[in-house]
């Protein structure tokens, strides 16, 4: 395979060369090999972090390494391991990308190595935390204006980068799962005759609502990438599928105002994520977000009323 | 080869040359301002708002000063007129849930009508989708020439904003009061349409001109009385019927049926 399309690569470098000008020397042209060998230890990480698969991969090498496919496509050898090897790869890479997407960073700051053995919201929270308790009332006001400043701050969200390794090779895994939760737990709560529709509703509103609020993103001058934002959006549906879930047991609604509007609040302090370094200018940050607030909240509603 | 001595022969010019080029290029798109049908850049034309002038323009059709068409300066957006009834479906649902659910309060667990969703989305952009398209070929047929389909768009769109806060209020069960919220928000949505259309509507003859006013008023009382019947029922003279939304007719001919019929009986 590699070597195939390295042949494939070869004619342009050598035209490349004959245009080359005459004074440069051997050290400045491209050299593919050198380009091969840039991509050995890439795919080298793979093999290690995916076959050592009895450890945890959700340490700090799973983030470097890019778990998220690529090992599909890889030169490891993934013939002669058990199809539960496979899923659980899978399935670890969704956790991660779960983790690392339902992290608001720019609200909170830090990254969520800062205690790698912590849970998933737990590193920076933890550190709010451990604030909080160093410098009493005092300290938690501080953290609250900050964190009000921070909602209300278009440029910290803009400027975060939200490109980490984990999130770039984008999966559908998520968004497939959370979606059908979603309208599996809502068409729990349904009218008798309506479950059908409920569901099929749900799963319709859930995938065209990320197809439109990205189109939208992207209408208005943002630079991302369509999948990529439908990936992510699907993840942040998590805190709506704990909704759901707490629909379907029926909570009561006193319980469920508070409760919701957190959940709704997460999702959609994750989901604006998607804006960070898309260039959306700062004067459109706020009919940017709007969409996705109507999505959020739209189903967030509907999961109130079930 | 050809097309190295065809730039040769038209060097002289360059602005010419450039455009030439394009041309031949690009195929469809002759010159710089054209855009291509099926790029994100055509479309993105369409959205060129910031935030601020969306909310002016939000408030202008709140609270009308000034002709809307001068505060949409010759660039009417499509984001507000989708957002708009977008966010009207889903208040218009979440309302009539409560209207529902407070009519029936005490009488067993309460389990909401997924078709009121799917009626209002049907009922909202169906309304603002396709009555400006009429009207916009009904313009063109009687020779209009400053009819323009995305004002038309937008006028509707944002016309439509006055339904959120009557929506937002009429979820109570005094019928009284209800009547008074939806006719107030009727009563401003026709007339924000009526002053911003009507110099448009005026370039027609005098008796076309008449008729498509009444038209577009008659549509839009149909759009209030459905909204009122299909999502505060409860007390409603069709309340005993259970009429499914999903299955209402075309917003206005109905209504517009039956509100001819109630000036008859009046």
């Amino acid at each position: 395979m590699a070597s195939t399309s390295n042949h494939q690569y070869q004619s342009p470098e050598i035209e490349d060369d004959l245009i080359d000008p005459d004074d440069a020397d051997l050290n400045d042209f491209d050299d593919p090999l050198a380009r091969n060998e840039s991509r050995q230890p890439l795919t080298g990480n793979i093999g290690t972090s995916s076959s050592s698969g009895g450890g945890r991969p959700l340490n700090e090498q799973s983030w470097t390494s890019r778990i998220g496919g690529e090992d599909r496509s890889a030169p490891v050898n993934t013939i002669d391991e058990t199809v539960w090897e496979t899923l659980r790869r899978d399935l670890l890479a969704v956790w991660s990308k779960m983790r690392e997407v339902l992290y608001p960073r720019y609200l909170f700051g830090g990254t969520m190595f800062d205690s790698a053995e912590g849970g998933s919201v737990g590193g920076g929270l933890r550190g709010v935390y451990a604030n909080l308790r160093g410098a009493g009332l005092s300290g938690a006001r501080e953290e609250l204006a900050g964190l009000a400043g921070r909602v209300m701050d278009p440029e910290a969200l803009l400027n975060q980068s939200n490109m980490s390794p984990g999130l770039r090779d984008w999966d559908m895994w998520g968004p497939l799962i959370f979606c059908l939760l979603l309208s599996l737990l809502l068409s729990f709560r349904a009218k008798d005759d309506q479950k059908d529709v409920v569901f099929s509703g749900v799963f319709a509103m859930v995938w065209i609502g990320e197809a439109v609020v990205t189109l939208q993103i992207k209408l208005l001058g943002g630079n991302i990438s369509f999948a990529q934002s439908v990936c992510i959006i699907g993840y942040t549906l998590f805190p709506l599928v704990i909704a759901a879930l707490l629909s379907a047991l029926s909570i009561p609604v006193v319980v469920r105002i508070p409760v919701y509007i957190v959940l709704i609040a997460w999702s959609l302090a994750a989901g604006v994520s998607i804006l960070g370094g898309s260039g959306v200018v700062k004067n459109r940050v706020g009919i940017a977000v709007y969409p996705l607030f109507v999505f959020y909240l739209g189903l967030g509603c509907l999961c109130f009323i079930s | 080869m050809s097309g190295a001595g065809y730039d040769a022969v038209v060097d002289v010019d360059d602005e010419g040359a450039a455009a030439a080029g394009d041309g031949v290029v690009g195929g469809a798109g002759a010159g710089s301002s054209k855009r291509y049908l099926w790029t994100m850049s055509f479309y993105a034309q369409f959205f060129d708002v910031d935030t601020s002038s969306v909310l002016q323009r939000c408030w202008a059709a709140l609270y009308p000063r000034a002709n809307f068409l001068d505060v949409l300066e010759g660039n009417p957006d499509l984001y507000g007129p989708f957002w708009i009834a977008t966010t009207v479906v889903f208040i218009l649902f979440i309302a009539g849930t409560i209207s529902q659910w407070n009519a029936m309060a005490g009488n067993g667990p309460f389990l909401y009508d997924f078709r009121l969703l799917s009626g209002a989305a049907g009922l909202i952009y169906g309304y603002t989708l396709v009555i400006p398209v009429l009207l916009f070929g009904a313009l063109k047929y009687f020779g209009s020439e400053s009819a323009n389909l995305l004002e038309c768009w937008a006028l509707y769109g944002y016309a439509n904003l006055i339904w959120i806060p009557v929506a937002l209020v009429s979820w109570s069960q005094i019928q009284i009061l209800n009547y008074v919220f939806v006719g107030v928000g009727l009563g401003m949505s026709v007339a924000f349409l009526l002053r911003n259309m009507y110099p448009v509507l005026s370039a027609t003859d005098r008796q076309t001109s008449k008729v498509l006013l009444i038209l577009v008023v008659a549509l839009h009382c149909g759009l209030a009385i459905a909204i009122k019947v299909l999502f505060f029922k409860a007390g409603s003279p069709v309340a005993n019927k259970d009429a499914p939304p999903a299955e209402t007719p075309k917003p206005g001919e109905g209504g517009a049926a039956m509100l001819l019929a109630r000036f008859l009986l009046s």
